[in-house]
């Protein structure tokens, strides 16, 4: 175990410094680079050439990745080059927003689609069991970007309860304390609920269908032998066992807290990774394209090791020594 | 604003998101009268009734995306940030809205008054006393001399470099007065000493030259204007709270000023119709009727100086052949497609000058809709249908290409797939391609393209050289397009050492038949400004020369 | 097995792909060409149901009016805006249309675009998600199988691909290939069978210890018998439901790689552009923002259907 743990914390290294590398050179490689933002094309390439200067653009590509490599290694991811602000920092003021985004997606996800589950596997097949049915089929199946649009439009828009974009109001980033807290959980609601949405039916179908299943196993019927009440045994005994495999999608899950949805970021205005990682991306912004890429990498990697890890200690039939 | 706009490229992802500073046209005259008449500072008598202006409130503008730096010394930012900019910083004097008649005329603002030498080539400004940066320190001649050395240092290459070419010394007389010297007598002086924003020369200055591209100014900021930081987040939101030791002190009244950044401006007019925001100062030419119906709105419409076209590779076959130019641009039915997209709000772009502009030939030869002629100058050319398969040819080569444009801009998108669609009827085949923005870009500058929509920022003085004068080894140019034409470059320089306007004009005259005869692009639009603003907003004087003209007299109804 | 005696899920899935898939099919012959531009000064944005006479031009170009008159001459369209005299001679044919499910920014008929989307969209879709089950599966079963430094290296090159930002790859193969439909499946497909790979070596692994495949391999059936005969069929419920969800979001996805020139060739029509663009008539034309992200979401929901009976016929039917 120990042996293996090592191994694969190797490994999980190695795979970041790919990322970083391959990210690296096709970035670099791709057509246009940050100078034709930043030095007005009319200005003599003189000029050009003075701004490439200033950020190394003039040097090989080899002795660019090395210094790039150098200071990453020392855990310095360099300055942004459209902002002139430590990417670090700028990586730290947007990881919280897609953390908090994600993160109560994702408890929403888990505990919507757990209690809908519940519910319809208390009775199944009656009438609430086939409309739930259906609302999670059609909540599974909406393409996420097109939910928050119509959130959007008939929420915030039609009827105007809740905001329709940024994390606080201009009140909100003037205020402090609870107030503060207040403004921005009321515009957390439709991204949340866009983001969460698809997860909350994808959960609910999967868990109705291994309820039903894990109620007809027979330590769920010798509970309800022993005079257990029917939604006790629903929820004490056969739950747990039917929330065992959700463990892997939580690990998949986990880079997606990190990462960010990119589309749902952009239609709330929200500043998080996706939006981060993106526009460095359009704008030729190495040093914040790369720093980013790294903490997604390190998330994705993360993920499936903590994954892996769940997997064989939920599953005694999976021996990790030599499987890896 | 006080930024002479210099001519800016337009990629960015959808056509809306470069605003820049507004024009107007002769339809508008009377107006632009009126705002001269009354200077700068239109007076507006507070009543103590509170029928008048009311000192408070707050008004919110949606911005399309964050501002990317407080020097515009640093890098170019985008044109939109500089209204942003001109909230905080002072110029010396303001730009007014006359220049689509003659260059322009200047209005007071750091600098109180200002006089030429008998021979002209000097201009001595007075600078107001009692105006002080945010920190205390009083702004002085220092400040401009320091400006100007920074406009002018070869090292950072600031955006503006060239309107300082002429500038040859700026001299502190006294703390509030300075005089600029000229290498010679021309029609833009005034404009070339007004150009850029004045920096702070205590804080500033202490920046190592080497190290400004690279400095984080947000650390450093020290304004001088009407208002000033409150508060910054990043990607969300910038409030700017009133300045109260401005020297146009009571004014303005309004206590804050918020921007709001929204990337996407359908989402834009989306909240300014449910009260979400105040100003949108780009309004799609879709939802302009939306905005016009609603009560609680006003629509203000007047013509932009951002001008549209399709630019053909004049180095390349068959492109470098002026006949199928001419016929591509015969064959777009170029007043559907404009009015199709902008829906009314725009008109056929003619030649290389605004039509708005004082300089515009109003007796072009007009390329009307005429695919007959096109196949014509076609078959002239050489281009036929010999296999029959409804494409022309010429030696074995169809006459295909791609019409590139950035991939997000929805108005190209749309434009592109009509023009493919006309371009069709004469039987060639152009396929629309979208290209990712910064793609777009480098491949527009090195030239890669047969065929691209583009669109450029036109800035207030006459400047046709970048554009349309020979690209030559080691100098910086805009002629992506390759246009090369012996005559038109001497005429531009010609035109560029005129010191009168008038005589200019002719030069001018002749340089626009040459363009529009050689139809290096085809010209398509010229976009109006629609700006949405909230109807209780008062006293807000919205013109050509920018969106904060008067921002110190707005004022809430009360 | 007769057609009743399938379960219900099985069959309403079937059902539902089965009517979209011929709509698909068929109907783009019956509604016409999706291209067509019907000036759109006069037929932009018109809401489902709306009626316009359309005037096909001798060069082939569309104009259309509310109300069309014989006069001397020529025809007199009226419309929005000022009515405008057409010469005779310059009209080939004059058509009352009704646009039963309105029309775009262009004039272009949205139930044709509809119908050749939902072609091209299915047709990109389900090719993608075959070449990405088909890595995946290989790729998971491989892993899974052999285990040691196959499994190691498989699964972190996965990894890898998972956290790359394929924006870049995108941009270097669109710099160098010139956009084509082949292109653009093999690149969704390509960059979307991680988590397959990931779901089917999950369950080799479950799997390979238990009794029926330690049976298998104790009498000597090859590790290509035991993958297709006794892994594969067991790996197929969480797999299918995996695809479900992943073909929507590969219709989808085609319209994020049109932003770097490498979607559906414009001027053709495909769903997934048409939900990217929906966000442009946000508060302006319902219509275009519901209808293609209904479409998407009915083919989901027919795969996820598909998907739930093809488990239930497993459990009925063990292989």
């Amino acid at each position: 175990m120990g042996r293996w743990l090592l191994r694969r914390l190797a490994a999980a290294a190695l795979i970041v410094w790919l990322v970083a590398t391959a990210t690296f050179f096709a970035a670099a490689l791709a057509p246009g680079d940050i100078t034709l933002r930043l030095a007005d094309t009319r200005v003599s390439p003189s000029i050009r050439e003075q701004w490439r200067r200033t950020f190394d653009l003039d040097q090989p590509l080899l002795t660019r990745y090395l210094r790039w490599m150098a200071g990453a290694a020392r855990g310095d991811l360099s300055t942004s080059w459209t902002t002139y602000r430590p990417v670090a920092t700028m990586i730290a003021e947007a990881l919280p927003n897609t953390v908090l985004l994600a993160g109560a997606g994702l408890l929403l996800e888990l505990l919507g689609g757990v209690a809908i589950a519940l519910h319809q596997a208390r009775r199944p097949f009656g009438t609430g069991d086939r409309i739930l049915t259906f609302a999670t089929l059609l909540a599974f199946a909406m393409p996420t970007f097109w939910v928050a649009l119509l959130l959007v439009e008939v929420f915030a828009f039609r009827l105007p309860l809740f905001p329709p974009s940024h994390m606080r109001s201009p009140a909100g980033e003037m205020a402090v304390g609870w107030q503060r807290m207040a403004d921005l959980a009321y515009h957390s609601v439709l991204p949340v609920l866009a983001i969460g949405i698809t997860g909350v039916g994808a959960i609910a179908r999967y868990l109705r269908g291994s309820l039903l299943d894990e109620r007809a196993q027979g330590y769920v019927l010798a509970a309800r032998g022993r005079g257990c009440s029917p939604r006790r045994a629903l929820r004490v005994h056969a739950l747990p066992n039917a929330l065992l495999p959700l463990i892997t999608i939580l690990g998949l899950s986990l880079p997606f807290l990190v990462s960010g949805s990119l589309v749902i970021e952009v239609v709330f205005s929200w500043p998080g990774m996706g939006q981060l990682v993106y526009s460095a991306a359009l704008a030729r912004d190495l040093p914040t394209l790369l720093g980013g890429t790294v903490v997604v990498a390190v998330a994705v990697v993360a993920g499936n090791l903590l994954a892996d890890l769940a997997y064989a200690l939920a599953d005694p039939r999976i021996r990790l020594g030599d499987a890896a | 604003m006080t930024k002479t706009l210099y001519q800016v490229p337009i990629v960015d992802p959808i056509e809306f998101f470069l605003m820049v500073r507004l024009t107007h046209n002769l339809l508008t005259l009377a107006f632009i009268a009126a705002a001269l008449s009354c200077g700068n500072e239109q007076p507006i008598t507070p009543v103590a009734s509170g029928l008048g202006p009311r000192q408070g409130g707050q008004v919110v503008v949606a911005i399309s995306s964050d501002l990317s730096t407080f020097n515009e010394y640093q890098w170019a930012p985008e044109a939109a940030e500089f209204e942003v900019l001109d909230l905080l910083f002072p110029s010396l004097m303001i730009e007014q809205p006359d220049f689509a008649l003659r260059p322009p005329s200047f209005g007071e603002r750091l600098a109180t008054s200002w006089e030429f030498s008998p021979d002209n080539r000097q201009l001595t400004f007075h600078l107001r006393s009692g105006a002080r940066w945010s920190d205390g320190v009083p702004v002085t001649a220092e400040d401009v001399a320091f400006t100007f050395s920074v406009q002018k240092d070869p090292q950072l290459g600031a955006i503006g470099l060239e309107f300082k070419e002429f500038i040859t010394g700026v001299e502190v007389l006294d703390p509030l007065t300075v005089r600029f010297t000229f290498s010679h007598v021309y029609p833009y002086q005034l404009m070339d000493a007004n150009d850029g924003h004045i920096i702070p020369a205590h804080v500033w200055g202490a920046v190592p030259r080497a190290e400004w591209r690279t400095t984080d100014f947000s650390q450093l900021l020290v304004t001088c204007g009407p208002y000033r930081l409150a508060a910054h987040t990043r990607g969300q939101t910038i409030i700017l709270a009133r300045d109260p030791a401005w020297w146009g002190h009571p004014r303005p009244y309004l206590d804050h000023l918020v921007f709001r950044v929204i990337p996407d401006v359908a989402s834009q007019v989306n909240q300014l119709l449910s009260g979400h925001v105040d100003v949108v100062r780009v309004v799609p030419p879709r939802d302009a009727d939306r905005v016009r119906a609603n009560a609680e709105l006003e629509l203000i419409e007047f013509p932009s100086r951002d001008w549209g076209y399709l630019g053909w590779n004049n180095a390349r076959p068959p492109f470098d052949d002026r006949r199928v130019r001419r016929a591509m641009s015969l064959a777009i039915n170029r007043k559907a497609a404009v009015d199709s997209v902008f829906m009314g709000h725009a008109r056929v772009a003619q030649g290389p000058i605004l039509s708005s502009m004082w300089a515009f030939n109003r007796n072009l030869p007009i390329l009307g809709h005429d695919p007959e002629a096109a196949r014509t100058l076609l078959a002239e050319a050489g281009w036929g249908d010999s296999n029959g398969d409804g494409v022309l040819d010429r030696g074995g080569k169809k006459l295909e290409f791609d019409i590139l444009y950035p991939a997000t801009n929805a108005i190209r998108r749309d434009l592109a797939q009509l023009i493919s669609a006309d371009l069709a009827r004469v039987g060639v085949r152009a396929r629309p391609l979208p290209v990712e923005a910064a793609t777009f870009l480098a491949r527009q500058e090195r030239g890669e393209f047969t065929a691209m929509l583009a669109a450029w920022t036109e800035a207030t003085r006459i400047e046709l050289s970048s554009v349309w004068a020979s690209r030559s080894a080691g100098q910086g140019s805009y002629n992506f397009i390759s246009y090369s034409n012996p005559e038109v470059d001497r005429l531009i320089a010609g035109a560029r050492l005129e010191a009168d306007h008038a005589r200019a004009k002719l030069l001018l005259d002749r340089i626009q038949e040459l363009i529009v005869l050689d139809q290096p692009v085809t010209f398509l639009y010229e976009r109006n400004e629609l700006v949405g603003l909230s109807r209780r907003i008062r006293g807000a004087n919205i013109n050509a020369a920018g969106l904060f003209f008067n921002v110190q007299d707005w004022y809430w109804e009360p | 097995m007769s057609w009743r005696s399938l379960p219900a899920h099985l069959r309403h899935g079937l059902a539902v792909l089965g009517v979209l898939t011929t709509v698909c099919v068929v109907g783009p012959w019956v509604a016409g060409d999706p291209t067509t531009i019907v000036e759109p000064a006069q037929a932009s944005l018109l809401p489902p149901g709306s009626t316009r006479w359309v005037v096909e031009h001798r060069d082939g170009s569309r104009t259309a009016a509310q109300e069309v008159q014989r006069q001397e001459g020529g025809w007199l369209l009226t419309g929005r805006g000022e009515p405008r005299l057409i010469a005779a001679g310059e009209v080939v044919a004059l058509r009352r249309t009704t646009f039963w499910l309105g029309t775009d920014t262009l004039g272009r008929d949205v139930l044709a675009r509809l119908l050749w989307g939902g072609r091209v969209s299915l047709a990109v879709g389900l090719t993608a998600l075959a070449v990405a089950m088909l890595l995946g599966t290989s790729v998971g079963l491989l892993a899974g199988w052999r285990g040691g430094l196959v499994d190691g290296v498989l699964m972190r090159l996965a990894d890898a691909l998972l956290a790359f930002p394929s924006l870049f790859l995108l941009l270097l193969v669109a710099a160098i290939f010139r956009p084509s439909l082949t292109a653009l499946v093999l690149m969704l497909g390509g960059l979307s069978w991680m988590g397959v790979a990931r779901l089917v070596r999950g369950q080799v692994l479950s799997l390979k210890e238990r009794e029926f495949i330690l049976a298998a391999r104790g009498i000597g059936a090859s590790p290509l018998r035991i993958a297709l005969v006794h892994l594969l069929p067991n790996t197929l419920t969480p797999l299918s439901q995996d695809a479900a969800l992943r073909l929507g979001d590969l219709i989808l996805a085609e319209a994020s790689l049109s932003f770097l020139g490498f979607g559906v060739a414009l001027p053709l029509p495909s769903w997934g552009g048409m939900v990217a663009e929906a966000g442009e008539v946000l508060g302006t034309a319902w219509w275009l923002i519901l209808l293609p992200g209904l479409a998407v979401a009915t083919v989901v929901i027919g795969a996820a259907l598909l998907a739930d009976g093809l488990a239930e016929l497993a459990r009925l039917d063990p292989a």
